[in-house]
């Protein structure tokens, strides 16, 4: 039978929907009489959705100048 | 995130750098190179990838031209950064280490019972949606500092299948792990980030 421990193990696997048929079943089982195990892959579906909706994934203003230039720099030597 | 997802706007950014304008490179450098670093910073210490993700877009000048759309843009240059970053930690006689043995959190697994049940169960409970909670500045800028302490290849894989919505298989061929491995670094980092939020909720603390 499935526990706790090992549902929080695989609990990505279910949401990614990658599990089995069998696998997936016993996890459906075990979260139709866990609240708790219900309340984890709630969360970490939610903390995933957090990370989508993140949008400070923003570049180091320093590394983008750095860049410019050197592509500018290509870009004449290409055209000269 | 932002990035060229109309099929539309993608075709006319690629003509633009095939004809060498200056003006759409910006534009592509201030769209990928975040997902570039994330490839390049799996392989790679900070400044080795840097100069690697600096050298691909030189690269990129002349590879345009031959960039024939079998993948989308994204997949393409971070195929190229994946191999030149490859490559350097080839010259350079490195490896990737990374631990793939366990998928549980220490932290987490150390929540539950002899018997395999939960002893502290999660105390979180979202009432809004994601979107609405990142307009919390604070959790934002907790993320930020959470994300910034992962494992680069947790973080790194965990970007590209998350935030850059890579598909699996990419991310696979992209940091060259398997399936199962790419499994492992992807719950543990979305482990950690939950466990960051419930703590965050609870103490209003980062």
């Amino acid at each position: 039978m499935l526990m706790c421990r090992d549902l929080a193990r695989i609990a990505s696997d279910y949401i990614d929907n990658e599990l089995g048929t069998a696998q997936k079943l016993s996890v459906k089982m075990h979260l139709m009489m866990c609240r708790d195990c219900r309340s984890f892959i709630g969360n970490l579906r939610a903390s995933t959705d957090l990370i989508q909706a993140h949008s400070s994934y923003k570049p180091d203003p320093e590394l983008v100048r750095r860049i410019d230039e050197q592509v500018a720099q290509a870009l004449n030597a290409k055209k000269n | 995130m932002e990035t060229a997802t109309h099929q539309s706007d993608e075709s006319i950014l690629i003509q633009g750098l095939r004809s060498g304008s200056e003006a759409d490179f910006q534009k592509a450098v201030r769209l990928y190179t975040p997902g570039m670093m994330a490839v390049a910073r799996y392989y790679l210490d900070s400044a080795s990838a840097e100069e690697t993700v600096q050298d691909c877009w030189v690269t990129v000048i002349d590879a345009i031209q031959k960039f024939e759309g079998r993948s989308g843009l994204k997949t393409w240059l971070h195929r190229i950064v994946a191999n030149r970053a490859k490559n350097h930690l080839r010259k350079n006689k490195r490896e990737v280490s990374a631990d793939f043995s366990e998928s549980l959190d220490p932290e987490l697994a150390n929540r539950f019972a002899p018997n395999g049940r939960w002893a502290t169960p999660p105390s979180l409970r979202f009432e809004e949606d994601a979107e609405s909670l990142m307009e919390n500045g604070a959790l934002s800028d907790c993320l930020d500092q959470h994300l910034a302490r992962l494992p680069e290849t947790q973080r790194s894989a965990l970007m590209l299948y998350e935030a850059h919505q890579h598909k699996s298989d990419d991310v696979c061929n992209i940091l060259d792990v398997s399936a199962s491995n790419l499994r492992v670094l992807l719950h543990r980092a979305r482990q950690k980030i939950f466990l960051m939020v419930e703590t965050f909720q609870e103490t209003g603390e980062c």
